[in-house]
């Protein structure tokens, strides 16, 4: 019962700060639409703790909510973009914007229809746990060599950005 | 699970964060040390690896990982190709300005990718592993940040290699969605039922497209020409000779052990490839003065002719394959090593700046005019049997389907083509005399030794190639067709 309480609360919330990104009343600065972008985030990872995926809502907070937003935010200063609050809608950009949407959800209802009645009873469910623990199982047994090479790769490309980016190599 | 297969490329990689940390120390006027060590450890590596023998396939980190005759001949293959790009770049480290030892780091970085791309048995490792070695490039090519050209190189690179990746990353996501596993073996066991699928056709496909930028291969060669041109020399040298081997073997792996039944039914578009490949590679070499340039555009028509033992679908085309890609690693390193010395001089590598190479040194031209009489496939160099060994392979084919007979052809004409812009070198670096005011050029002792190394190794191959012919029917035992 909370649950379900919780999944609208989140919903709702989510849908709402979704938006107040594109379409504020009030303001019409980037920066607080990248703001009402961090709530959606952390709103949809709620909802991903409802579905017991763990660790994908951590990662949602981590990745998204604090590196991707700060890089956003960082453009956005950087760019100093003033004219973007007093810009008006474009009539192609929205309706290009109405008819991605309005196919996407084709597509969903499309594939929900495909479901099976079946799957949704509970006995076919797969038994799929976000939890740390098998994510950790996976990278460390099964995908231990890729995982491995990933970090000389990562290795590899902090050294490449530092070569190619410093500004005085002495 | 079996770690000590691996023992190469950690030896490898150990060495790469070695000289990464020693630099950290070195005084400035040891800094050409760095990089003899580094070829001197490669060269150790090599040396070691010939202690290991695998008399059959031998599996690690749940059959992700194998070693098997054919990676063991590509490990040593690279091993090769990575101390001699270490020496070239120590001749080339007084032309970049800073983080000298971090070159040679990321050369290390990226030999060990590839010598992991030789033992892949997983297309999760394959993807790694070609990252690895895409992200090292991407630094590589750009690494002289102040020149405009070797950032022009960069960018097209980075943007080109980050399409192939998406491919490459697209046609796994089908191909695991379709037969569940992203294992080679796996694969080969339900490949029956899902070849008919056409997602699983297109994720094979779409890998094949990734690999195929690797390769350079039509249609997706545009990069060759501007990034080898505008790359530091030593990057050309690896990306023409490393970057491609890696992905010849990683197609020879994915066509023969995982899809086998796929390959011989797509036998026409393998030849169509080939052919195109060919016949566009040498017609745009003709009108180019610049000599990288012109060895892009060559490296581009190599691909086409290592296509040819592909499309044959058969143990001949690609033993003839690992073959070739020896003769063609001497012969392509050879002239790597001219130009890279004679463009110290000039820094320019338009044709005109190797006119009367002869008077100014004579082992330069020497050397310059065997590696363009090996590519052009004149006898008795090593490029003349490795196209031999091909075009034979590819006749043999020739009862099951007519297009064979039209592919030998076209390969044929190809070669005609290219004896005239090959030749163009010699007649240039023979034929002319030196502007007045140039010196005669002086080659390092260990440049030289590289020198005479490469020339032995064009030669041997021609002139007695039964000792690696054999070693190449040896190491394609491990394909199911």
């Amino acid at each position: 019962m909370t649950q379900e309480i919780l999944f609208y609360v989140f919903s709702f919330l989510t849908l709402l700060s979704g938006i107040l990104v594109v379409a504020n009343p009030v303001s019409r600065n980037p920066v607080t639409s990248a703001m009402f972008l961090v709530l959606t985030i952390l709103f949809m990872a709620g909802l991903f703790v409802l579905l017991h995926a763990f660790f994908l809502a951590a990662v949602q907070i981590l990745v998204y909510a604090g590196a991707v937003i700060v890089l956003f935010l960082f453009v956005i200063m950087l760019l100093d973009l003033k004219e973007e609050e007093t810009r008006r809608v474009r009539k192609i950009g929205a309706g290009i914007g109405i008819l991605a949407v309005a196919s996407v959800f084709g597509l969903m209802a499309r594939t929900i229809g495909t479901i099976p009645p079946t799957a949704s009873s509970g006995a076919s469910r797969p038994t799929l746990e976000g939890l740390t623990a098998p994510l950790g199982n996976a990278l460390f047994k099964q995908y231990l060599l890729p995982f491995e090479i990933l970090s000389i790769l990562l290795l590899v490309a902090m050294v490449g950005v530092i070569l190619l980016s410093k500004k005085d190599l002495r | 699970m079996n770690v000590s297969l691996t023992i190469l490329e950690l030896a490898v990689v150990s060495l790469g964060i070695a000289i990464l940390l020693v630099d950290l120390w070195l005084p400035e006027q040891h800094r050409r040390l760095l990089g003899y060590t580094a070829a001197a450890g490669v060269g150790l590596i090599l040396v070691a690896s010939f202690l290991i023998s695998v008399p059959s396939a031998e599996y690690a980190f749940g059959k992700m990982y194998v070693m098997d005759p054919l990676a063991l001949f590509f490990k040593r293959f690279f091993l090769l190709a990575g101390a001699i790009v270490l020496l070239l770049s120590v001749e080339f480290s007084d032309r970049i300005e800073t983080g000298i030892g971090e070159y040679y780091t990321i050369i290390l970085f990226a030999l060990s990718g590839m010598m992991f791309a030789a033992s892949a048995n997983d297309l999760i490792l394959v993807f790694v592993a070609l990252e690895l070695i895409t992200v090292a490039f991407y630094v590589l090519t750009s690494f002289q940040r102040n020149n405009i050209k070797s950032l022009e190189a960069g960018v097209k690179y980075l943007i080109l290699g980050a399409l192939a990746s998406a491919f490459m990353v697209y046609g796994i996501a089908l191909i695991f969605g379709t037969a569940n596993s992203t294992k080679f073996g796996d694969i080969l066991a339900v490949a029956g039922s899902v070849s008919s699928n056409p997602l699983f056709l297109l994720g094979i496909l779409f890998v094949l497209v990734g690999l195929g930028f690797k390769i350079a291969a039509f249609p997706f060669q545009m990069w060759a020409p501007d990034v080898y041109q505008g790359s530091p020399t030593p990057t050309t040298a690896l990306l023409a000779v490393g970057s491609k081997a890696a992905g010849i073997v990683l197609l020879l792996r994915i066509l023969f052990s995982a899809v086998p039944q796929i390959a011989s039914q797509w036998t026409s578009l393998l030849i169509v490839i080939s052919g195109v490949t060919i016949l566009y590679g040498n017609l745009c070499a003709l009108p180019q003065r610049s000599l990288k340039r012109l060895l892009g555009y060559s490296s581009i028509a190599h691909a086409g002719y290592l296509l040819l033992g592909v499309a044959a679908v058969s143990m001949a085309g690609s033993s003839a394959i690992l073959y070739y890609l020896l003769g063609y690693l001497f012969t392509v390193l050879a002239a790597f090593t001219v130009i890279c010395i004679v463009m110290r001089e000039v820094d320019n590598d338009d044709i005109s700046s190797f006119e009367g190479l002869h008077a100014r040194s004579p082992l330069l031209a020497a050397t310059l005019s065997l590696a363009m009489i090996s590519l052009a496939g004149i006898p008795p160099l090593a490029g003349f049997f490795g196209k031999f060994l091909l075009l034979k392979a590819v006749i043999e084919q020739g009862a099951n389907e007519p297009g064979y007979y039209c592919l030998v052809i076209v390969a044929l004409v190809g070669v005609v083509i290219s004896l005239y812009y090959y030749l163009g070198v010699v007649r240039t670096v023979y034929w002319t005399n030196p502007s007045p005011g140039q010196a005669s050029i002086l080659v390092s002792t260990p440049v030289r030794f590289m020198i005479y190394a490469c020339i032995v190794g064009m030669l041997y191959l021609g002139l007695l190639p039964n000792a690696a012919v054999n070693l190449a029917i040896r190491a394609v035992q491990v394909f199911h067709l």
